[in-house]
C-alpha cells in the first residue's frame, strides 16, 4: 500500500461520503420535521437514477438541465406521495408504524413500476465530464471532482435556507412543536409536504451525480438507504448538521477499513459501526438524548 | 381479545385445523401442496413476527435474520457433520433465539420506533453479508446446495415415509405441525399471564414498569421465543427447498413480504397473519399470469390497507359473528409513540 493509493481512497471515501451525507440530510429533514422514517427514500433515489439515464443517456439533453429537470420530477412525486399517504396518517393512531409501513408498499410499488418501464437491467450512464484530474501521481476522474463540488453546494444552500430564510424558520418551527407552530401562523401541513419533497430532492441529486458511477436499476436505492439509515443513526435522527458529519464520517471510515480488509467488508464496517453507535451512543453525535 | 372464544369460532377453529390435516389426503396435485407448505411456513413466520411487532410493541424490520439463521446453520451443519436434519433443525431454532438475544440488547436500551427499525434491519444486513463474504463455507449467492433431505422413517401399520422433492406429503405434514405447533405456543403465550404483560409493555411501558413488570425479562423472552420459533421455520425451510442463497432466505423482499403479509391480514391479532400469508401466497400464484406487475400490486395493496383498512382483512370477518376475528384488532398505537415515535 503506497502512500498515493491510500490517498486517493481516502480521497474516494470523502467522495462517497459527500454523496451519503446528502441521502441521510434527506432523510434526516424528513424525519426530523414530521418524526417519520421514510422507506421509500432508496426508491426516490433510484427514480432520480432512472430520469437522468432517461434524459441525458437515452435522449441526450445536456446534463445541467437533464439532472435539474430528474430532480424537480421527484420532488413532485414525493409531494404527491406525502400528500395521499403520510398526510393522511400523521393525523391517526399509531402513526409511528403505519408510516413506515406505508412507505414500505411505496417502494415495493415504485421498484416494480421501475422493473416494468425500464427492466431489470443495469443501465449505464456516461460521464458528465470526462477526463482526470492529475497533482503528482494523484489522478482523480472530473466526474468526481463535480460530484464533490455541487454536493457541498448543495449542502451550503439547504444550510444557509434553513438558518435564515423565512421557509426554513417556519421548517425549524414545524419540527419543533408543528401545533405551536401552526397557531403562529405557520402552514404546518404544506411544510410537511414541502419537507418531504425537499428530503425526496436531495436523494435526486445524489442519484443523479451517481448513476455515471454505478449503473442505474431497480433495487440501486436498497444499499444506499440502508447507508442513510447508519448516516443518521451516526450523526442523530433528524439532525441535518448530524447527517452531513455523520455522512464524511461513513465515508472515510469505509474508505479506511476497504484498504485495511478487502472491499468485500464494506457493508460489515458500515453496520458494525451502526450497531456500535447504538450501543454507546443511541441518541447519535447531534442528537439530543431522549429515551 | 382475552375472552374464551366463543363455541362457533371453537368450531371454526376445530373445522379448519381438519380441513388442514385431511388436504393432501384427498388432494394429490403437487404443486398445490407446496403452495399449502409455503402457506403454512410464512403463517407461521407472520405469526411469530406479530408476537414481537402486535403483541410486545417491539417493531422489528429484521426478522428474517432469524429465518436465514436457522437455514444457514441447520444446512450447513447436517451437510458438512453428516447430523441428521431432525437434530439440526431444532438446534437451528435455539441457535436462531441466541441471535434474538444479541439483537434484543441494543434494541432494550431504545423505544423510539425508527431506531428500532433501523438496529434491527442492520443485524439482518450484516449477516446476509457475512454469508455473502464467507463464500467458501457458504458458497455466497452462489447458492448453498447439497443440503440433505429429512431422513425417512417407518411408521408400524402406514409404511415407509420418504422425504424426497417428489413426494410433498410427508413435507406437508411437518409443515402443518410446525405451522400450528408456533401458533398454539403463540396462542398459549398470548393469553398467559406473559401476553397480558406484554401488551402492558406495548400499551405503555411507564404504566407497565410502575406495575411491577420487568420490562427487560418480558421483552428478551417474547424477542427469543419468537426468534425460535422463526429459526426452526427456517431451517425447515433449507431441508425442503434443499438450496439456499443469502438473497432468498435473508433479503429485505422476505421481510416486506411478511410485514405485508401481517398487514394485510390484521396486525396485532392472531387469525391476522395466517389469512394474509395464504391469502397472499396463494394470491400471488394466482396472479402469476400478470407477471411482472403481481409486485406492483403487492406494494399498492399494503398501501390501500395501511390506508383504509388499517385493522386488515380480518376486520371483514367481524360480520360473521362475534369474535369470529379471534381476537378483534388492536391498536398499534402505543403511549410511546406520542413521546418519541
Amino acid at each position: 500500500m503506497t502512500l498515493t493509493l491510500f490517498l486517493e481512497q481516502l480521497v474516494n471515501g470523502i467522495i462517497l461520503g459527500s454523496m451519503y451525507a446528502i441521502m441521510g440530510a434527506g432523510l434526516a429533514l424528513i424525519y426530523g420535521t414530521m418524526r417519520i422514517l421514510n422507506f421509500a427514500h432508496g426508491e426516490f433515489y433510484m427514480l432520480g437514477g432512472f430520469f437522468v439515464f432517461f434524459l441525458f443517456a437515452q435522449h441526450h439533453i445536456h446534463p445541467v438541465p437533464a439532472v435539474i429537470i430528474a430532480v424537480a420530477a421527484v420532488a413532485l412525486i414525493a409531494a404527491l406521495v406525502q400528500r395521499l399517504t403520510i398526510n393522511v396518517l400523521l393525523k391517526r393512531e399509531g402513526w409511528a408504524f403505519s408510516t413506515i409501513a406505508a412507505t414500505l408498499g411505496v417502494s415495493i410499488f415504485l421498484q416494480n413500476l421501475a422493473l416494468a418501464l425500464w427492466g431489470e437491467r443495469f443501465q449505464s450512464v456516461p460521464y458528465f465530464v470526462e477526463g482526470l484530474l492529475q497533482v503528482g501521481e494523484f489522478r482523480l476522474p472530473w466526474q468526481r471532482v463535480l460530484i464533490f463540488g455541487v454536493a457541498v453546494g448543495v449542502m451550503a444552500t439547504m444550510a444557509v435556507v434553513l438558518r435564515w430564510t423565512r421557509f426554513g424558520w417556519a421548517v425549524r418551527a414545524t419540527a419543533q412543536d408543528a401545533e405551536a407552530a401552526a397557531v403562529v401562523g405557520v402552514p404546518a401541513a404544506r411544510i410537511h409536504t414541502i419537507t418531504f419533497a425537499l428530503g425526496a430532492a436531495l436523494a435526486a441529486v445524489a442519484a443523479a451525480l451517481l448513476a455515471p458511477v454505478f449503473a442505474v436499476n431497480p433495487w440501486m436505492g436498497l444499499p444506499l438507504i440502508i447507508k442513510a439509515f447508519v448516516v443518521v443513526v451516526l450523526g442523530g435522527l433528524g439532525s441535518f448538521p448530524g447527517a452531513i458529519v455523520g455522512g464524511f464520517l461513513l465515508g472515510i471510515v469505509e474508505a479506511i477499513g476497504i484498504t485495511l480488509t478487502s472491499s468485500e467488508w464494506r457493508d460489515v464496517i458500515a453496520f458494525g459501526m451502526m450497531i456500535l453507535f447504538l450501543w454507546v451512543r443511541p441518541w447519535g453525535l447531534f442528537g439530543v438524548k431522549e429515551r | 381479545m382475552f375472552a374464551p372464544l366463543a363455541l362457533q369460532g371453537r368450531l371454526a377453529v376445530a373445522a379448519l385445523v381438519a380441513v388442514l390435516l385431511v388436504l393432501p389426503l384427498v388432494w394429490h396435485d403437487t404443486y398445490v401442496l407446496h403452495l399449502i407448505i409455503l402457506s403454512m411456513v410464512f403463517g407461521a413466520f407472520a405469526v411469530a413476527w406479530n408476537f414481537t411487532t402486535g403483541y410486545a410493541g417491539l417493531k422489528t424490520f429484521g426478522h428474517h435474520a432469524f429465518f436465514g439463521i436457522g437455514a444457514y446453520f441447520s444446512a450447513l451443519i447436517s451437510k458438512n457433520f453428516e447430523i441428521t436434519p431432525w437434530l439440526t433443525t431444532p438446534a437451528a431454532g435455539l441457535v436462531a433465539a441466541a441471535a434474538g438475544l444479541v439483537v434484543a440488547l441494543p434494541v432494550l436500551r431504545i423505544r423510539s420506533v425508527p431506531h428500532v427499525a433501523m438496529v434491527t434491519l442492520g443485524f439482518a444486513e450484516i449477516v446476509r453479508v457475512l454469508l455473502t463474504v464467507f463464500r467458501e463455507t457458504t458458497r455466497g449467492e452462489m447458492g448453498l446446495w447439497g443440503i440433505p433431505a429429512y431422513d425417512g422413517f417407518t411408521i408400524p401399520g402406514l409404511g415407509e415415509v420418504v422425504f424426497n422433492a417428489a413426494e410433498k406429503v410427508p413435507y406437508y405434514y411437518l409443515a402443518a405441525f410446525l405451522f400450528l405447533g408456533s401458533v398454539y405456543a403463540v396462542v398459549r403465550m398470548v393469553k398467559s399471564p406473559v401476553g397480558l404483560a406484554l401488551v402492558a409493555i406495548r400499551d405503555s411501558q411507564d404504566a407497565a414498569e410502575s406495575l411491577g413488570i420487568n420490562l427487560t425479562r418480558y421483552k428478551l423472552l417474547a424477542f427469543a421465543t419468537s426468534a425460535f420459533l422463526v429459526g426452526l421455520l427456517g431451517a425447515f425451510y433449507a431441508h425442503y427447498i434443499l438450496l439456499l442463497t443469502p438473497s432468498s432466505v435473508l433479503g429485505l423482499d422476505l421481510m416486506i413480504l411478511v410485514i405485508g403479509m401481517t398487514l394485510i391480514g390484521g396486525v396485532g391479532t392472531l387469525f391476522g397473519p395466517i389469512l394474509g400469508a395464504f391469502v397472499m401466497t396463494i394470491g400471488v400464484e394466482a396472479m402469476r399470469g400478470i407477471g411482472e406487475y403481481r409486485m406492483l400490486i403487492y406494494g399498492a395493496l399494503i398501501v390501500a390497507v395501511v390506508m383504509f383498512m388499517p385493522r386488515g382483512l380480518v376486520a371483514l370477518l367481524d360480520g360473521l359473528g362475534p369474535r369470529f376475528g379471534f381476537g378483534r384488532g388492536v391498536r398499534m398505537a402505543t403511549a410511546d409513540d406520542a413521546k418519541t415515535g
